[in-house]
Protein backbone atom coordinates (compact mmCIF):
# COMPACT_ATOMS: atom_id res chain seq x y z
CA UNK A 1 0.00 0.00 0.00
CA UNK A 2 1.27 3.48 -0.89
CA UNK A 3 1.64 6.42 1.38
CA UNK A 4 -1.35 7.78 0.30
CA UNK A 5 -3.74 4.65 -0.19
CA UNK A 6 -2.84 4.32 3.90
CA UNK A 7 -4.32 7.97 5.11
CA UNK A 8 -7.06 7.41 2.12
CA UNK A 9 -7.95 4.01 4.28
CA UNK A 10 -7.59 5.71 7.35
CA UNK A 11 -10.83 8.55 6.87
CA UNK A 12 -13.57 8.99 8.87
CA UNK A 13 -16.57 7.46 7.52
CA UNK A 14 -18.66 10.74 8.29
CA UNK A 15 -15.54 12.67 6.51
CA UNK A 16 -17.05 10.04 3.24
CA UNK A 17 -20.35 10.94 3.73
CA UNK A 18 -19.71 14.69 3.60
CA UNK A 19 -17.57 13.51 0.30
CA UNK A 20 -21.18 11.92 -1.11
CA UNK A 21 -23.07 14.88 -0.08
CA UNK A 22 -21.31 17.33 -2.15
CA UNK A 23 -20.71 15.50 -4.83
CA UNK A 24 -24.63 14.58 -5.18
CA UNK A 25 -25.54 18.58 -4.51
CA UNK A 26 -23.02 19.34 -7.16
CA UNK A 27 -24.17 16.42 -9.57
CA UNK A 28 -28.07 18.13 -8.93
CA UNK A 29 -27.08 21.38 -9.09
CA UNK A 30 -24.99 21.28 -12.63
CA UNK A 31 -27.50 21.02 -15.91
CA UNK A 32 -24.97 20.50 -18.72
CA UNK A 33 -23.32 17.17 -19.63
CA UNK A 34 -19.92 18.69 -19.66
CA UNK A 35 -20.04 19.77 -16.08
CA UNK A 36 -21.87 16.46 -14.84
CA UNK A 37 -18.94 14.69 -16.76
CA UNK A 38 -16.47 16.51 -14.60
CA UNK A 39 -18.36 15.55 -11.31
CA UNK A 40 -18.30 11.84 -12.21
CA UNK A 41 -14.72 11.96 -13.39
CA UNK A 42 -13.44 13.40 -9.93
CA UNK A 43 -16.59 10.66 -8.39
CA UNK A 44 -14.55 8.17 -10.59
CA UNK A 45 -10.70 9.42 -9.38
CA UNK A 46 -12.19 8.95 -5.48
CA UNK A 47 -13.23 5.88 -6.22
CA UNK A 48 -9.87 4.76 -6.89
CA UNK A 49 -8.96 6.19 -4.42
CA UNK A 50 -10.48 4.25 -1.62
CA UNK A 51 -9.77 1.36 -4.04
CA UNK A 52 -13.35 0.86 -5.52
CA UNK A 53 -12.77 -0.68 -8.37
CA UNK A 54 -14.96 1.88 -10.94
CA UNK A 55 -16.30 -1.08 -13.19
CA UNK A 56 -18.16 -2.42 -10.54
CA UNK A 57 -19.72 0.64 -10.84
CA UNK A 58 -21.77 -0.68 -14.06
CA UNK A 59 -23.00 -3.90 -12.36
CA UNK A 60 -24.68 -1.26 -9.86
CA UNK A 61 -26.12 0.26 -12.81
CA UNK A 62 -27.23 -2.08 -14.66
CA UNK A 63 -31.00 -2.46 -12.88
CA UNK A 64 -31.33 1.32 -13.43
CA UNK A 65 -30.73 0.96 -17.31
CA UNK A 66 -33.96 0.64 -18.20
CA UNK A 67 -34.72 3.62 -15.81
CA UNK A 68 -32.45 5.56 -17.75
CA UNK A 69 -33.33 5.01 -21.16
CA UNK A 70 -37.02 6.16 -20.34
CA UNK A 71 -35.84 9.02 -18.80
CA UNK A 72 -33.68 9.94 -21.40
CA UNK A 73 -36.52 9.44 -23.99
CA UNK A 74 -38.75 11.45 -22.05
CA UNK A 75 -36.50 14.47 -21.27
CA UNK A 76 -35.43 14.58 -25.07
CA UNK A 77 -39.05 14.86 -26.53
CA UNK A 78 -40.52 16.86 -24.08
CA UNK A 79 -37.82 19.72 -23.61
CA UNK A 80 -38.79 22.88 -25.37
CA UNK A 81 -36.29 24.76 -27.35
CA UNK A 82 -33.12 24.63 -29.17
CA UNK A 83 -32.70 23.67 -33.13
CA UNK A 84 -35.01 20.80 -33.93
CA UNK A 85 -32.82 17.58 -35.55
CA UNK A 86 -35.73 14.77 -36.14
CA UNK A 87 -39.20 15.72 -37.13
CA UNK A 88 -42.28 13.72 -37.23
CA UNK A 89 -45.19 14.99 -38.93
CA UNK A 90 -45.38 18.43 -37.90
CA UNK A 91 -44.13 18.12 -34.28
CA UNK A 92 -40.31 18.63 -33.93
CA UNK A 93 -39.56 15.38 -32.14
CA UNK A 94 -35.77 15.90 -31.55
CA UNK A 95 -34.17 19.11 -30.58
CA UNK A 96 -30.33 19.42 -29.69
CA UNK A 97 -31.25 20.88 -26.61
CA UNK A 98 -34.01 17.94 -25.30
CA UNK A 99 -30.28 15.93 -26.42
CA UNK A 100 -28.59 18.12 -23.74
CA UNK A 101 -30.75 17.84 -21.17
CA UNK A 102 -31.59 14.21 -22.01
CA UNK A 103 -28.10 13.06 -21.41
CA UNK A 104 -27.33 15.36 -17.94
CA UNK A 105 -30.65 13.67 -16.21
CA UNK A 106 -28.52 10.30 -17.06
CA UNK A 107 -25.32 11.27 -16.01
CA UNK A 108 -27.01 12.97 -12.91
CA UNK A 109 -27.77 9.56 -11.92
CA UNK A 110 -24.84 7.60 -12.60
CA UNK A 111 -22.49 10.21 -10.62
CA UNK A 112 -25.46 9.76 -7.98
CA UNK A 113 -24.84 6.02 -7.84
CA UNK A 114 -21.11 5.93 -8.18
CA UNK A 115 -20.48 8.41 -4.80
CA UNK A 116 -22.98 6.51 -2.97
CA UNK A 117 -20.45 3.35 -3.60
CA UNK A 118 -18.01 5.36 -1.72
CA UNK A 119 -20.32 4.56 1.44
CA UNK A 120 -19.68 1.27 0.43
CA UNK A 121 -15.79 1.28 1.28
CA UNK A 122 -16.44 1.38 5.18
CA UNK A 123 -17.70 -1.11 7.32
CA UNK A 124 -21.33 -1.02 8.08
CA UNK A 125 -20.74 -0.62 11.66
CA UNK A 126 -18.71 2.68 11.59
CA UNK A 127 -20.83 4.08 9.35
CA UNK A 128 -23.55 4.00 12.16
CA UNK A 129 -21.03 4.61 14.64
CA UNK A 130 -20.24 7.93 12.74
CA UNK A 131 -23.93 9.18 12.42
CA UNK A 132 -24.52 8.17 15.78
CA UNK A 133 -21.68 10.09 17.03
CA UNK A 134 -23.37 13.28 15.19
CA UNK A 135 -26.34 12.88 17.77
CA UNK A 136 -28.48 10.46 15.25
CA UNK A 137 -30.87 8.42 17.07
CA UNK A 138 -29.77 5.15 16.71
CA UNK A 139 -32.57 3.56 15.43
CA UNK A 140 -32.77 6.25 12.40
CA UNK A 141 -29.09 5.65 11.69
CA UNK A 142 -29.33 1.81 11.66
CA UNK A 143 -32.58 2.19 9.39
CA UNK A 144 -30.59 4.06 6.77
CA UNK A 145 -27.93 1.04 7.18
CA UNK A 146 -30.59 -1.34 6.63
CA UNK A 147 -31.52 0.60 4.15
CA UNK A 148 -28.38 0.75 2.35
CA UNK A 149 -27.74 -2.65 2.76
CA UNK A 150 -30.94 -3.58 1.38
CA UNK A 151 -29.57 -2.32 -2.58
CA UNK A 152 -27.57 -5.23 -2.63
CA UNK A 153 -29.86 -7.43 -1.17
CA UNK A 154 -32.78 -6.43 -3.89
CA UNK A 155 -30.08 -6.80 -6.89
CA UNK A 156 -28.97 -10.22 -5.95
CA UNK A 157 -32.72 -11.06 -5.23
CA UNK A 158 -33.51 -9.58 -8.53
CA UNK A 159 -30.17 -11.74 -10.49
CA UNK A 160 -31.53 -15.05 -8.65
CA UNK A 161 -35.05 -14.40 -10.70
CA UNK A 162 -33.20 -13.88 -13.97
CA UNK A 163 -31.22 -17.03 -13.35
CA UNK A 164 -34.54 -19.25 -11.96
CA UNK A 165 -35.71 -17.92 -15.28
CA UNK A 166 -33.38 -19.22 -17.25
CA UNK A 167 -32.72 -22.02 -16.17
CA UNK A 168 -36.37 -22.95 -16.89
CA UNK A 169 -35.06 -22.98 -21.04
CA UNK A 170 -36.19 -19.40 -21.56
CA UNK A 171 -33.60 -17.20 -23.59
CA UNK A 172 -34.78 -13.66 -21.89
CA UNK A 173 -32.11 -12.42 -24.69
CA UNK A 174 -34.62 -13.49 -27.39
CA UNK A 175 -37.81 -13.00 -25.87
CA UNK A 176 -39.87 -10.65 -27.83
CA UNK A 177 -40.30 -7.18 -26.53
CA UNK A 178 -44.42 -7.66 -25.40
CA UNK A 179 -43.29 -10.89 -23.95
CA UNK A 180 -40.49 -9.69 -21.75
CA UNK A 181 -42.62 -6.77 -20.50
CA UNK A 182 -45.58 -9.67 -19.41
CA UNK A 183 -42.58 -11.85 -17.82
CA UNK A 184 -41.20 -8.77 -16.20
CA UNK A 185 -44.70 -7.59 -14.85
CA UNK A 186 -45.44 -10.90 -13.91
CA UNK A 187 -42.37 -10.96 -11.84
CA UNK A 188 -42.71 -7.49 -10.05
CA UNK A 189 -44.84 -8.85 -6.98
CA UNK A 190 -43.32 -11.82 -6.26
CA UNK A 191 -39.81 -9.84 -6.15
CA UNK A 192 -41.40 -6.97 -3.94
CA UNK A 193 -42.73 -10.00 -1.51
CA UNK A 194 -39.70 -11.55 -1.29
CA UNK A 195 -37.90 -8.59 -0.15
CA UNK A 196 -40.65 -7.76 2.11
CA UNK A 197 -40.38 -11.18 3.75
CA UNK A 198 -36.68 -11.23 4.10
CA UNK A 199 -37.37 -7.70 6.23
CA UNK A 200 -39.92 -8.99 8.25
CA UNK A 201 -37.46 -12.03 9.01
CA UNK A 202 -34.60 -9.51 9.59
CA UNK A 203 -36.91 -7.49 12.48
CA UNK A 204 -37.72 -10.50 13.77
CA UNK A 205 -34.52 -12.01 14.28
CA UNK A 206 -33.20 -8.60 15.32
CA UNK A 207 -35.83 -8.27 18.71
CA UNK A 208 -35.27 -11.71 19.16
CA UNK A 209 -31.17 -10.46 19.75
CA UNK A 210 -32.13 -7.77 22.11
CA UNK A 211 -32.22 -4.37 19.51
CA UNK A 212 -34.08 -1.74 21.72
CA UNK A 213 -34.49 -3.78 24.47
CA UNK A 214 -32.80 -0.97 26.77
CA UNK A 215 -32.99 2.04 26.50
CA UNK A 216 -29.05 2.89 26.10
CA UNK A 217 -26.84 0.77 23.92
CA UNK A 218 -23.11 1.30 24.52
CA UNK A 219 -20.26 1.29 21.92
CA UNK A 220 -17.06 -0.04 22.41
CA UNK A 221 -15.10 2.03 20.13
CA UNK A 222 -15.13 5.86 19.58
CA UNK A 223 -14.70 7.19 15.86
CA UNK A 224 -12.40 10.00 16.33
CA UNK A 225 -11.75 12.60 13.49
CA UNK A 226 -8.00 13.71 12.80
CA UNK A 227 -6.29 16.18 11.10
CA UNK A 228 -6.54 14.72 7.54
CA UNK A 229 -10.76 14.28 7.98
CA UNK A 230 -11.00 18.18 9.47
CA UNK A 231 -8.97 18.82 6.13
CA UNK A 232 -10.71 17.00 3.61
CA UNK A 233 -14.14 17.49 4.72
CA UNK A 234 -13.73 21.53 5.16
CA UNK A 235 -11.86 21.28 1.63
CA UNK A 236 -14.67 19.45 0.00
CA UNK A 237 -17.59 21.45 1.71
CA UNK A 238 -15.91 24.94 0.71
CA UNK A 239 -14.92 23.97 -2.97
CA UNK A 240 -18.56 22.54 -3.13
CA UNK A 241 -20.06 25.37 -1.87
CA UNK A 242 -18.19 27.96 -4.42
CA UNK A 243 -18.63 25.38 -7.11
CA UNK A 244 -22.69 26.19 -6.76
CA UNK A 245 -21.95 29.68 -5.85
CA UNK A 246 -20.64 30.28 -9.10
CA UNK A 247 -23.27 28.26 -10.81
CA UNK A 248 -26.44 30.30 -9.40
CA UNK A 249 -24.64 33.75 -10.15
CA UNK B 1 -18.24 -40.22 -24.49
CA UNK B 2 -20.24 -39.05 -21.24
CA UNK B 3 -23.19 -37.02 -21.49
CA UNK B 4 -21.28 -34.46 -18.59
CA UNK B 5 -17.21 -34.65 -18.45
CA UNK B 6 -15.84 -32.73 -15.88
CA UNK B 7 -11.91 -32.40 -16.35
CA UNK B 8 -9.31 -31.64 -13.75
CA UNK B 9 -12.19 -28.76 -12.41
CA UNK B 10 -11.06 -26.47 -9.92
CA UNK B 11 -12.85 -23.44 -8.47
CA UNK B 12 -12.67 -20.77 -5.91
CA UNK B 13 -14.97 -18.30 -4.61
CA UNK B 14 -13.80 -14.55 -5.12
CA UNK B 15 -11.95 -13.01 -2.07
CA UNK B 16 -11.25 -16.58 -1.34
CA UNK B 17 -7.57 -18.72 -0.60
CA UNK B 18 -8.58 -21.91 -0.39
CA UNK B 19 -10.38 -22.98 -3.33
CA UNK B 20 -13.84 -24.86 -2.91
CA UNK B 21 -13.34 -27.64 -5.48
CA UNK B 22 -9.88 -28.99 -6.39
CA UNK B 23 -9.29 -30.87 -9.39
CA UNK B 24 -12.38 -32.76 -10.10
CA UNK B 25 -12.23 -35.64 -12.82
CA UNK B 26 -15.97 -36.86 -13.04
CA UNK B 27 -17.98 -38.19 -15.81
CA UNK B 28 -21.91 -38.71 -15.83
CA UNK B 29 -23.73 -40.90 -18.33
CA UNK B 30 -26.91 -39.99 -19.74
CA UNK B 31 -28.80 -42.68 -18.30
CA UNK B 32 -27.22 -43.06 -15.09
CA UNK B 33 -28.04 -42.04 -11.39
CA UNK B 34 -25.43 -40.68 -9.34
CA UNK B 35 -25.38 -39.89 -6.20
CA UNK B 36 -22.98 -36.85 -4.59
CA UNK B 37 -22.74 -37.07 -0.89
CA UNK B 38 -20.03 -35.65 1.59
CA UNK B 39 -19.96 -33.72 4.86
CA UNK B 40 -21.22 -30.29 4.87
CA UNK B 41 -19.42 -27.55 3.03
CA UNK B 42 -17.28 -30.00 1.24
CA UNK B 43 -18.38 -28.38 -2.14
CA UNK B 44 -21.33 -30.17 -3.43
CA UNK B 45 -23.30 -27.24 -4.09
CA UNK B 46 -20.43 -25.73 -6.08
CA UNK B 47 -20.30 -28.43 -8.06
CA UNK B 48 -23.89 -28.73 -9.30
CA UNK B 49 -23.90 -24.71 -9.94
CA UNK B 50 -20.51 -25.25 -12.06
CA UNK B 51 -22.64 -28.25 -13.79
CA UNK B 52 -25.40 -25.98 -15.12
CA UNK B 53 -23.17 -22.75 -15.95
CA UNK B 54 -24.47 -20.14 -12.68
CA UNK B 55 -20.38 -20.17 -11.42
CA UNK B 56 -17.33 -20.95 -13.94
CA UNK B 57 -14.96 -23.22 -13.44
CA UNK B 58 -11.72 -21.75 -12.36
CA UNK B 59 -10.01 -23.89 -14.42
CA UNK B 60 -10.11 -27.13 -16.17
CA UNK B 61 -13.59 -27.77 -18.62
CA UNK B 62 -16.51 -28.91 -18.39
CA UNK B 63 -18.41 -30.80 -21.77
CA UNK B 64 -21.84 -31.07 -21.97
CA UNK B 65 -22.87 -33.75 -24.62
CA UNK B 66 -19.71 -33.68 -26.29
CA UNK B 67 -19.42 -29.36 -26.07
CA UNK B 68 -17.54 -26.88 -23.96
CA UNK B 69 -20.04 -25.85 -20.96
CA UNK B 70 -18.79 -22.26 -22.21
CA UNK B 71 -20.65 -22.59 -25.59
CA UNK B 72 -23.99 -22.51 -24.29
CA UNK B 73 -26.36 -20.19 -22.88
CA UNK B 74 -28.01 -20.27 -19.24
CA UNK B 75 -31.31 -21.27 -20.94
CA UNK B 76 -29.39 -23.59 -23.36
CA UNK B 77 -28.68 -25.91 -20.52
CA UNK B 78 -31.96 -24.83 -18.43
CA UNK B 79 -34.02 -26.72 -21.54
CA UNK B 80 -31.17 -29.64 -20.99
CA UNK B 81 -30.95 -30.24 -17.59
CA UNK B 82 -33.30 -29.28 -14.78
CA UNK B 83 -32.04 -28.04 -11.64
CA UNK B 84 -33.51 -27.79 -8.18
CA UNK B 85 -31.30 -25.61 -6.06
CA UNK B 86 -30.75 -26.62 -2.44
CA UNK B 87 -33.07 -23.33 -0.67
CA UNK B 88 -35.70 -23.87 -3.40
CA UNK B 89 -37.31 -20.34 -2.69
CA UNK B 90 -34.87 -19.27 -5.45
CA UNK B 91 -36.49 -20.87 -7.87
CA UNK B 92 -40.05 -19.68 -7.15
CA UNK B 93 -40.99 -16.35 -8.50
CA UNK B 94 -44.26 -16.46 -9.53
CA UNK B 95 -47.51 -15.31 -8.69
CA UNK B 96 -49.28 -18.79 -8.13
CA UNK B 97 -48.73 -22.10 -7.70
CA UNK B 98 -49.74 -23.10 -11.02
CA UNK B 99 -48.71 -20.14 -12.98
CA UNK B 100 -44.87 -21.48 -11.36
CA UNK B 101 -45.32 -24.58 -12.93
CA UNK B 102 -46.84 -23.58 -16.16
CA UNK B 103 -44.19 -20.71 -16.60
CA UNK B 104 -41.48 -22.15 -18.42
CA UNK B 105 -43.67 -24.06 -20.52
CA UNK B 106 -45.94 -21.02 -21.47
CA UNK B 107 -42.85 -18.81 -22.44
CA UNK B 108 -41.68 -21.17 -24.39
CA UNK B 109 -44.43 -21.16 -26.51
CA UNK B 110 -46.17 -23.90 -25.67
CA UNK B 111 -49.87 -24.32 -26.79
CA UNK B 112 -52.31 -23.57 -23.55
CA UNK B 113 -54.71 -26.57 -23.77
CA UNK B 114 -51.20 -28.48 -23.46
CA UNK B 115 -49.69 -26.61 -20.76
CA UNK B 116 -53.32 -26.98 -18.67
CA UNK B 117 -53.14 -30.58 -19.02
CA UNK B 118 -48.96 -30.73 -17.82
CA UNK B 119 -49.98 -28.30 -14.61
CA UNK B 120 -52.83 -30.37 -13.86
CA UNK B 121 -50.83 -33.60 -13.94
CA UNK B 122 -47.89 -32.33 -11.32
CA UNK B 123 -50.37 -30.52 -9.63
CA UNK B 124 -52.19 -34.09 -8.59
CA UNK B 125 -48.79 -35.55 -8.71
CA UNK B 126 -47.39 -33.84 -6.59
CA UNK B 127 -50.24 -33.40 -4.11
CA UNK B 128 -50.58 -29.26 -4.31
CA UNK B 129 -54.05 -29.23 -6.03
CA UNK B 130 -55.22 -27.55 -2.71
CA UNK B 131 -52.94 -24.61 -3.41
CA UNK B 132 -52.85 -23.78 -6.93
CA UNK B 133 -54.05 -20.72 -6.12
CA UNK B 134 -51.82 -19.62 -3.90
CA UNK B 135 -48.41 -17.69 -3.83
CA UNK B 136 -45.83 -19.99 -3.61
CA UNK B 137 -43.06 -18.37 -1.32
CA UNK B 138 -46.12 -18.76 1.76
CA UNK B 139 -46.05 -22.59 1.12
CA UNK B 140 -44.26 -24.86 3.85
CA UNK B 141 -41.06 -26.13 3.28
CA UNK B 142 -41.96 -29.41 1.98
CA UNK B 143 -44.61 -27.88 -0.33
CA UNK B 144 -41.92 -25.38 -1.65
CA UNK B 145 -39.24 -28.13 -2.14
CA UNK B 146 -42.27 -30.00 -4.16
CA UNK B 147 -43.51 -27.22 -6.47
CA UNK B 148 -40.14 -26.51 -7.62
CA UNK B 149 -39.26 -29.72 -8.19
CA UNK B 150 -42.88 -30.07 -9.59
CA UNK B 151 -41.35 -27.07 -11.93
CA UNK B 152 -38.79 -28.44 -13.05
CA UNK B 153 -40.33 -32.20 -14.19
CA UNK B 154 -42.69 -29.79 -16.57
CA UNK B 155 -40.31 -28.52 -18.80
CA UNK B 156 -39.21 -32.68 -18.87
CA UNK B 157 -35.37 -31.82 -19.08
CA UNK B 158 -33.08 -34.61 -20.71
CA UNK B 159 -31.38 -35.04 -17.13
CA UNK B 160 -32.35 -33.87 -13.90
CA UNK B 161 -29.72 -32.40 -10.90
CA UNK B 162 -31.61 -31.91 -7.94
CA UNK B 163 -29.73 -30.81 -4.79
CA UNK B 164 -30.94 -32.19 -1.62
CA UNK B 165 -34.26 -32.93 -2.83
CA UNK B 166 -35.31 -34.74 0.07
CA UNK B 167 -34.59 -32.05 2.66
CA UNK B 168 -38.35 -31.01 4.42
CA UNK B 169 -39.86 -34.32 2.68
CA UNK B 170 -42.14 -36.61 4.87
CA UNK B 171 -41.59 -39.88 4.56
CA UNK B 172 -44.78 -40.27 2.03
CA UNK B 173 -43.83 -37.55 0.05
CA UNK B 174 -39.82 -38.98 -0.49
CA UNK B 175 -41.42 -42.04 -1.57
CA UNK B 176 -43.65 -40.45 -3.86
CA UNK B 177 -40.58 -38.54 -5.75
CA UNK B 178 -38.36 -41.57 -5.59
CA UNK B 179 -40.94 -43.41 -7.39
CA UNK B 180 -41.19 -40.57 -9.58
CA UNK B 181 -37.64 -40.30 -10.07
CA UNK B 182 -37.54 -44.19 -10.87
CA UNK B 183 -39.99 -43.83 -13.00
CA UNK B 184 -38.04 -41.12 -15.19
CA UNK B 185 -35.12 -42.95 -14.83
CA UNK B 186 -36.94 -45.65 -16.47
CA UNK B 187 -37.51 -43.43 -19.65
CA UNK B 188 -34.09 -42.96 -20.03
CA UNK B 189 -33.70 -39.89 -18.05
CA UNK B 190 -30.38 -39.81 -15.78
CA UNK B 191 -29.81 -37.94 -12.60
CA UNK B 192 -27.56 -36.51 -10.03
CA UNK B 193 -28.85 -36.56 -6.50
CA UNK B 194 -26.82 -34.71 -4.00
CA UNK B 195 -27.92 -35.85 -0.50
CA UNK B 196 -27.32 -36.86 2.92
CA UNK B 197 -30.23 -38.99 2.97
CA UNK B 198 -28.34 -42.45 2.30
CA UNK B 199 -31.39 -44.84 2.47
CA UNK B 200 -33.01 -42.60 -0.51
CA UNK B 201 -29.70 -42.36 -2.27
CA UNK B 202 -29.16 -45.96 -1.75
CA UNK B 203 -32.86 -47.24 -2.81
CA UNK B 204 -32.22 -45.34 -6.02
CA UNK B 205 -28.61 -44.43 -7.02
CA UNK B 206 -26.22 -46.70 -9.01
CA UNK B 207 -22.77 -44.95 -8.41
CA UNK B 208 -22.25 -42.91 -5.15
CA UNK B 209 -19.45 -40.12 -4.92
CA UNK B 210 -18.04 -39.05 -2.24
CA UNK B 211 -16.72 -35.65 -1.48
CA UNK B 212 -14.78 -34.19 1.24
CA UNK B 213 -13.34 -31.00 1.14
CA UNK B 214 -13.66 -30.17 -1.98
CA UNK B 215 -11.77 -33.32 -3.54
CA UNK B 216 -13.25 -36.59 -4.68
CA UNK B 217 -12.81 -39.33 -1.84
CA UNK B 218 -14.55 -42.29 -3.52
CA UNK B 219 -16.69 -43.42 -6.58
CA UNK B 220 -18.36 -46.64 -5.87
CA UNK B 221 -20.53 -48.18 -8.43
CA UNK B 222 -22.99 -50.44 -6.74
CA UNK B 223 -25.23 -51.77 -9.76
CA UNK B 224 -26.52 -54.82 -8.98
CA UNK B 225 -25.38 -54.29 -4.73
CA UNK B 226 -28.61 -54.56 -2.52
CA UNK B 227 -26.74 -54.78 0.31
CA UNK B 228 -27.46 -51.43 1.57
CA UNK B 229 -31.01 -51.81 0.56
CA UNK B 230 -32.72 -49.91 3.71
N1 LIG C 1 -21.03 -17.60 -2.39
C1 LIG C 1 -19.98 -18.06 -1.71
N2 LIG C 1 -18.92 -17.27 -1.46
C2 LIG C 1 -17.84 -17.72 -0.80
N3 LIG C 1 -17.72 -18.95 -0.33
C3 LIG C 1 -18.73 -19.82 -0.53
C4 LIG C 1 -19.92 -19.41 -1.23
N4 LIG C 1 -20.76 -20.47 -1.28
C5 LIG C 1 -20.13 -21.48 -0.65
N5 LIG C 1 -18.91 -21.10 -0.20
C6 LIG C 1 -17.93 -21.96 0.52
O1 LIG C 1 -17.58 -23.05 -0.31
C7 LIG C 1 -17.53 -24.25 0.41
C8 LIG C 1 -18.42 -25.29 -0.22
O2 LIG C 1 -19.77 -24.89 -0.12
P1 LIG C 1 -20.98 -25.74 -0.71
O3 LIG C 1 -22.23 -24.93 -0.55
O4 LIG C 1 -20.64 -26.20 -2.06
O5 LIG C 1 -21.02 -26.99 0.31
P2 LIG C 1 -22.03 -28.23 0.34
O6 LIG C 1 -21.19 -29.44 0.15
O7 LIG C 1 -23.13 -28.01 -0.61
O8 LIG C 1 -22.55 -28.18 1.84
P3 LIG C 1 -23.98 -28.60 2.44
O9 LIG C 1 -23.93 -30.04 2.74
O10 LIG C 1 -24.08 -27.78 3.69
O11 LIG C 1 -25.01 -28.22 1.43
C9 LIG C 1 -17.92 -23.91 1.84
O12 LIG C 1 -16.74 -23.87 2.60
C10 LIG C 1 -18.57 -22.55 1.76
O13 LIG C 1 -18.26 -21.79 2.89
MG1 LIG D 1 -25.13 -27.78 -0.46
Amino acid sequence: MSAKEMTAMKLDPRTKMVMVICLSCLALIYNTPGRLLLVLAATIVLLLIFRFDPSAVFGYLKPFLSLMLILFVIQCIFSPGGNVLLTVGPVPLVTDNGLLVGSSVVLRIIVVIAAAMLLTTFSSRDFILGLVQWKVPYEVAFMVFIALRFLPIFREEAINVITAIQLRGIELKKVPWGQKMTIYRQLFFPLIYGMMQKAQQLAVSMEARGFRAYPRRTYLRRLNFNLTDYVVMLLFSAVTLMLILLQIT
Amino acid sequence: MAYLELRQVTFSYPRKMKPALTGINLNFEKEEITAITGPNGCGKTTLTKLMIGILKATEGEIYLAGRPLTDYSLAEIGSRIGYVFQKPDLLLFCSTVAEEIGFGLTNRGCDPETVQKRIKFYLDYFELTDYRNDFPLHLSQGEKERLAIAAMLANEPEFLILDEPTIGLDAYRKKLLENYLKKIARLGRGMILVSHDAPFVNRLAERVVFMADGRIQVCNERKGNDGYEA
